[in-house]
Order: C-alpha cells, then structure tokens, then sequence
C-alpha cells in the first residue's frame, strides 16, 4: 500500500521498484487492531537492506507478536531523497505507506559505520529531532542496534534506547513493556527509557555523565542514578536449535544484493583471529542442530522458490556437521535445481569433496583469506593457517576448474614491517605458479588472480583494540610498495581506500564527542558514505575540526591499556583480561588453539548458551 | 484433454500486473514469475545440462511505468497440467496486483501478436475539450513525427503508420486517449511515444510540478492482425 503522494513522483526516479513495497509475504496487519507500530529501518538502499540476515530475523519475530506490527523502512536514493525534499514527502514505511511519525517505535540497524549519516538522514526525512534530547513526547522511541553499537559511543546521543547484542528477545521485551505502560497510564517518555534500562541488554544513554580528563581520554562513564546499571551486558539467544527463524521471506520484485536463501548455520566463531571484532563479539558459539537446519532450508524453499541457498555463519567449514549437513540437502536440492553456495571457506578446511558439493554454483571463482603475507604476521594475527594450506587449496580449486582465485589481504596489521608486504607479492606469484605447474590438461582456461587488500580498523572487542591504526601516509607507502612488488600482469591487485579506512577507525573508536560532527554532516544533508561516490574525506575533516575533534585522537595515537575505552560501559562476555592476554601473545608471535581445540578462558560461556564447546 | 506427445508441451497464462507492480522492469518480472512457479509447485522443464534453465517466454514486455490487463506468459512443462489447476495455484502465489485470469495451451505463437491497445489517462493543466480534440488532431494526421533515440544518435521519425486508431476524449477532468498501436516485433510502438508526440505538439504536461501533473497507461487488449482477439 504506497503512499500516494510518493507514487506521483516514482515516474521520475531511478529504480522506481525501491519505494513500492507491496511484495509476496510482507506482513499488513490492521493498524488499529496492534498496540505498537514498528518501524525497522536500515540506514542503506532497498537492495541491501532486503538482503540483510538481521533484519528478515527480526521483522519475523516482532510480527510473531498479534500485538505489535513491524514495518520496514529503507533510505531513498538521493533523487527519491531531493523529490521528497522538494514535494514535502515524509519518509514512509514500506507496508503502509504511513510516515514514520504514525509510529511507536522507529528502530535502525547499523551495520556498518559509514551508515551513520544515513542514519541521521533518515531521521531528519521522517521529520524527527537528531538529537534525542531534543525528542518530545510525540516522537517515537529511537531505537539503534546491529553490530556498531558494540561501541555505542559516537551515535549515543542520536538515539533514546540502544539495544546491545542479539535482539530476538529484547526488542519484544521493549515493545511489550512500552504496551504495558500504555495501558496502565503510567506512560511518559523519560518513565518508559528509565523502567527499560533495567531490560538486560538495554541501554540509554541519555542516563549516563561521561566525564573527560585534561589529556582528552574518559575520566568517568557514571549511570545518573543507582537503579541504572553500571554496565550493559550483551544479550544472546541461548539456544538456537529454539530460536526463531523466518519460515518465510519477503520476497522482493527488485534484483537484491543477496537474493537467495541465507540459512544461518551458527552464531559466534570458534577461531580468534585478533583483528576480528565478529569472531569476539559473537560469542559463544551456537551451532543448530543438522536436523533443525534440513527443517528451515525446506520450508523455506518452499515459500520463496528461491533457487540458491547460502549457508552462513562466521566460518562456514568450522560447522561441525558440515558433511552431514551438506549431504542431507543435496539429497532434494539438485533434483530441484537448487545450488548451495558457502560464502567463507578456510584455507585449511577447504577439501575437494566440498568443492564438488557446492561445485553447482555458477561462478568460476574461489575466495581465500590468508589475511597476511608472511608466516610470522599471520601468527601474530593468530589466523591460524598456512602457506602449505594455500597452496593446497588453490591446487584443489584449479584441478575442480576455478580459474579465478581471490585472496583477501590486510595492511597496517599491528608489527607489519615492508617484508610482510612483500609476502603478499610473493604468495600470490606462488598462486600463479601453482597454476602452471598443473599439466596443462588438468587446468580451466584463463588464470585470473585478483589481491584485494583493505586496511586494518582496530576495531572495539579485539586483543588489538589498544592498537593504534598506520597514518594515512604510512598506508599509502604501503600500497604503494606493494603495487610495486607485483610484477606478474596476470594478478589484479585492488586495495581499499585508506580515507575511508581513517574516518570509518575514528567512528568504530571514537566517543561522545564525535557526535556533532556526524550531526554537522547530516545537517549540511551529506548521506551514503558508504557508496563511493558519495563519501567525501574532506568534508569530514572539515566536520572534525569545526566541532573541534582531533580525529588522530582514535586512530593513530594508539590507545594505553589503562585507559578507560569508549565502549567499556558494554560487557560482550568476551573479558578485557583475555583481550589483554591476546594481545601481549600477539606480540610474542604465540598462537591461541580454537574453542574446538582447547578453551582458552575467553570468558564468554559466562553469558551461558547451549553449544558443544564452552564448558 | 491435450494431447501429449512428443512435442513441446507449452502452457500459457494471461496475467494482470497493474498499480505498483507497473515499477517492476520486464527483467525482474521475469525473475519473480520463475519463484512463483517454484512456489506454485508447476511442473517446470528445464534445459539439459550443467546450468539447468527453465523456458519462460512472454509477449511484448512492458516497459517501466505501464500497467496491464492482458500479459502473457508461455512456460514449457515436462508433464501436462490442468490449466485451472496451475492456474489457482499461481494465483494463490501472487499478490493482488498480479493475477492470472486466463490459463490455456494455446494455438496461436506471440509473433502473430499485431496489435495492442491501450488507453492513456493524461492529468494535465490546461485541459479541456478543446486540447482533446487538439490531441486528436495531432495523432490522426497524416503524419505524426517525433524526436526518437536510435543507435545513431536522435532522429525525426513517422510513427503514424503503427497507430491503428487514436481517439482522445475530455473526460472527469483529464485527456483520455484510446489507441491501438502496433505490437510488431519489428515495429513495435510504445505509448510512451504517444505521451512524448503530444508533449511536443499540444504542449500538454508542462508543468514542472510532478504531484499538479500526471499520466497513466493501461494496456487492455491484444489482437491478432484483423483486429480480433490474440488468443
């Protein structure tokens, strides 16, 4: 049901398909018949929030509740957005149509930190104060979860109720006391924010001081009264053999990024790669049960006539009943023509056998992620895998006929030294000759070997959050030695732009204090920085010194172990004692076995969380 | 009962795809078509060979911005099927704005498809019975030329001889232009030319305020080159 005066715009924007809703298996409720109205917006394009995991969880669940009705809600492309600007067009909600000021609740997902002036767009679109001091009783609940607001801290302020860790259960929790409160009369904003910071994994922030020292660094993270809590601790589901999962998708018309059947095999990560904040924030592991997970891939075949299923998880190959699980849906998948695709293969797991399991997928490619050049960095990193393993698994991708390898490599690593650059260079010149040392036979034509490199973020939750991150000039000295080391033409060499890597580190790590710059950038009507062609480097400088933020501060001074860190008020589970230990192993170039292996005391079972490996 | 043999066994469906769903460009229908077949349960054929592909074939695509009544849409099957029966099963597939109204094995191939008729709803300033009969007179001269994009560059082009018949009206407050323009393959008119021949000849939709000002297309009917009904 679309807003009319949006359709009297949609012949004169791109991709009209965006705004029109109206999709096979939305939910449309009757408006007066729910106490609460939802909105779940993603800060990003129709294309990629409709392929976001989260999100199809979540919009399930909420409507599993007669009461509540949960609505998507996605950012207009900028002509949609000048359109609207231009003919007073509220931002809306897909199923309804209706502005997001019909509503109770309006919550975002932040995946990424560069949707955060999209975020503040969105707002500002719906007509909102960006500043959740500034909301009235008439404004509903800003709500903002998803994997930024491990550290909360730069968009704090932007939002009334932040919910920290998995929000299958917490976001009925909120709605379900908002609805009690509503009923009894006792209702008022600040009432309602004060009763739900006693919700675990809630957060408010407008119910903290943050107090700074002369130095610049955190003095002080006090709740204003003894009833708050001290510190947020990280929701999970416990079991997810009984969590819910969606038995239907919103089917979209459009071509989306992941337009297919994601089947979420387990959560957290039994490896601890060092710079990996899902590998930390995730835990503990939770696998499903092989038996739960034949049960969802069919019934979700059956409602949406996909004809791909992607299995995800963290590290697909670490399922420890991958074999079982794979054979078990290749049994109706093939017959149906169905292809299951494994989107993160280790080195060391990756087999031939699994490769003609998911040898049904189209493409000719294989990804690999070695992460670092040399032995002794990828120790440091603790990735845990080695050249050997390389180059048996692109032996094995070759001889199966992939031509195209792509290798996933990171620079700025914390002990990085030009050698290890020149590992890069050096391990895939050795893909290539791996390529010609098959007889000719038994290789596909066309050997493409593509390095794509990104720049390392020392992100919040990881043994290297103290690290500091490489100078701009430092990291382009290195793609630069890098682009020089690669003289075979036959490797493609891409690497991401260390701008985006610097401001993206200041948001990942920053606090309160940035919040005015992201406002000020927001205001100045700025939005998708995480398109290319949007993001604009100087313009965020300019928006760090008008508000007075040194932005070198959060990247390449390096944080001291001692000091108070932004995201400190959020307990993970993870314990900053073991993060240390990581650390101080990293730079004895120690090694740490996975959970499967040996526990090495992370402190996550604490959180508790039925799985194979805590004890 | 149909007899099976070993020829090609192709079902088709006449579909509806009306109000949002006109955004919905030809190649993301065809994509959502094939999930609601799956859904459907149809027994769908697919090609031999490492990449199985089913066969869907439709008639004159639509492009972004027009809706329809009168859709069709052959798929192969590998075993009959009752036409009723893939029919409700389609439907049950379906939102409101997509629905088959019509499934039959047809006898007639989309290349004898001639003509379709349409008609255009123009909410435009200035209208009034005098600009009809202004549009009327402009899409029933002798010649109708327009600005045209081709490979080459813009060029003046004649669409007079694809427009079977043109008949525009005053009527509720808008321009209402009946039309049956030519769905030759080769030759193929799309109304959207209609709209662009009367901006540039009757001035109408000048205004550059989008919610003052609007047009809609309505395919309704399909024939055959003597004007009777495509089956």
């Amino acid at each position: 049901m679309q807003n009319e005066r949006i359709s009297s715009v949609l012949k004169s924007v791109s991709k009209p398909g965006r705004y029109i809703g109206a999709e096979y298996n939305a939910i449309i409720k009757n408006k007066d018949e729910v106490k609460c109205r939802f909105a779940f917006c993603f800060p990003d394009t129709y294309e990629i929030g409709m392929s976001n995991l989260g999100v199809r969880i979540l919009y399930d669940v909420i409507n599993k509740d007669k009461d509540v009705w949960c609505e998507r809600v996605y950012a207009p492309w900028t002509d949609m957005k000048e359109k609207m600007e231009q003919y007073s067009i509220p931002l809306t909600a897909v199923e309804s149509g209706d502005p997001l000021s019909a509503f109770d609740m309006v919550a975002f997902s932040l995946q990424y930190e560069m949707c955060y002036t999209t975020t503040l767009a969105m707002l500002k679109l719906a007509g909102f104060p960006i500043w959740a001091k500034d909301r009235g009783e008439d404004t509903p609940i800003i709500i903002g979860g998803g994997p930024c607001v491990y550290n909360p801290e730069p968009v704090a302020e932007f939002f009334d109720l932040i919910n920290i860790g998995e929000g299958e259960e917490v976001l009925l929790e909120i709605c379900h006391l908002y609805n009690k409160m509503k009923d009894e009369g006792s209702y008022s904003r600040t009432a309602f924010l004060r009763e739900a910071s006693h919700i675990e994994g809630v957060y408010i922030p407008s119910l903290y001081d943050v107090s700074y020292n002369a130095d610049g660094t955190i003095k002080e993270f006090a709740p204003k009264y003894p009833d708050v809590p001290a510190k947020i601790k990280k929701r999970i589901v416990a079991d997810m053999d009984e969590a819910p999962y969606p038995e239907k998708l919103v089917m979209p018309y459009i071509e989306t990024v992941h337009d297919r059947i994601v089947l979420e095999i387990y959560r957290g990560c039994i490896r601890g790669c060092r710079f990996c904040q899902a590998g930390m924030v995730y835990r503990p592991i939770r696998e499903k049960s092989v038996e739960t997970l034949c049960k969802q891939a069919k019934c979700l075949y059956d409602n949406t006539g996909y004809d791909e299923i992607s299995l995800i998880s963290l590290s697909i190959s670490d399922y420890s009943e991958l074999p079982s699980l794979t054979d078990s849906l290749l049994e109706w998948t093939d017959e149906k023509h169905v292809s299951l695709s494994l989107p993160s293969l280790r080195i060391d797991s990756f087999s031939e056998e699994l490769m003609k399991k998911v040898s049904s997928v189209r493409t000719g490619g294989i990804t690999f992620a070695p992460e670092a050049g040399t032995q002794r960095l990828r120790d440091v990193i603790n990735k845990n895998v080695t050249e050997e393993d390389l180059m048996r698994s692109v032996g094995i991708a070759f001889r199966g006929g992939k031509s195209n390898v792509k290798l996933y490599f990171m620079n700025g690593l914390p002990t990085e030294t030009l050698e290890d650059i020149e590992g890069i260079a050096a391990l895939s010149k050795k893909v290539v000759d791996a390529y010609f040392a098959l007889p000719k036979p038994e290789r596909p034509k066309g050997l493409g070997v593509t390095i794509s490199v990104s720049c390392f973020v020392p992100k919040p939750f990881t043994p290297f959050q103290w690290e500091k991150q490489d100078t701009f000039d430092e990291l382009i000295k290195k793609q630069e030695h890098l682009r020089a080391c690669i003289t075979d033409r036959r490797i493609k060499y891409t690497y991401h732009d260390a701008k985006v890597s610097f401001v993206e580190a200041v948001l990942a790590r920053g606090d309160r204090r940035l919040a005015p710059a992201i406002a000020r950038l927001a205001e100045e009507g700025r939005m998708f920085d995480a398109w290319d062609e949007y993001f604009d480097y100087d313009a965020w400088i300019e928006a760090f010194s008008a508000t007075g933020v040194d932005p070198t501060f959060y990247t390449s001074r390096g944080f001291g172990l001692d000091e108070i860190l932004p995201w400190d008020i959020i307990d993970i589970g993870v314990t900053k004692a073991f993060l240390r230990r990581e650390r101080d192993k990293a730079y004895n170039g120690e090694t740490t076995p996975s959970c499967a292996e040996k526990c090495s005391g992370c402190g996550a079972n604490k959180l508790g969380g039925k799985n194979r490996w805590c004890k | 009962m149909v007899q099976v043999n070993q020829t090609k066994l192709f079902l088709r469906f006449k579909f509806k795809k009306i109000g949002n769903l006109q955004y919905i460009s030809h190649l993301d229908l065809v994509r959502t078509m094939h999930k609601i077949i799956v859904r459907a349960g149809l027994p769908l054929w697919y090609t031999e060979g490492f990449n199985p592909k089913p066969k869907m074939i439709f008639a004159a695509p639509l492009s972004i911005g027009t809706e329809s009544v009168c859709e069709f849409m052959d798929i192969r099957l590998n075993e009959y099927m009752d036409p009723e029966e893939a029919m409700s099963r389609l439907n049950a597939n379906m939102t409101a704005e997509m629905q088959v109204s019509e499934a039959y094995y047809p006898e007639t191939k989309f290349t004898d498809l001639a003509w379709l008729s349409y008609t255009i709803t123009v909410n435009t300033t200035g209208a009034s019975p005098a600009l009809a009969e202004q549009c009327n007179a402009a899409l029933n001269a002798d010649k109708v030329e327009i600005l045209k994009k081709t490979k080459s560059g813009e060029a003046i082009v004649d669409i007079r001889p694809l427009i079977r018949t043109a008949d525009a009206v005053f009527t509720d407050g808008n321009i209402r232009i009946s039309c049956v323009l030519s769905a030759d393959p080769s030759s193929f008119l799309n109304p959207e030319y209609i709209i662009k021949a009367l901006r540039e000849k009757c001035g109408i939709l000048s205004s550059n305020d989008l919610t003052s000002e609007s047009y809609s297309i309505m395919r309704n009917s399909a024939h055959l080159a003597d004007m009777s009904e495509f089956k």
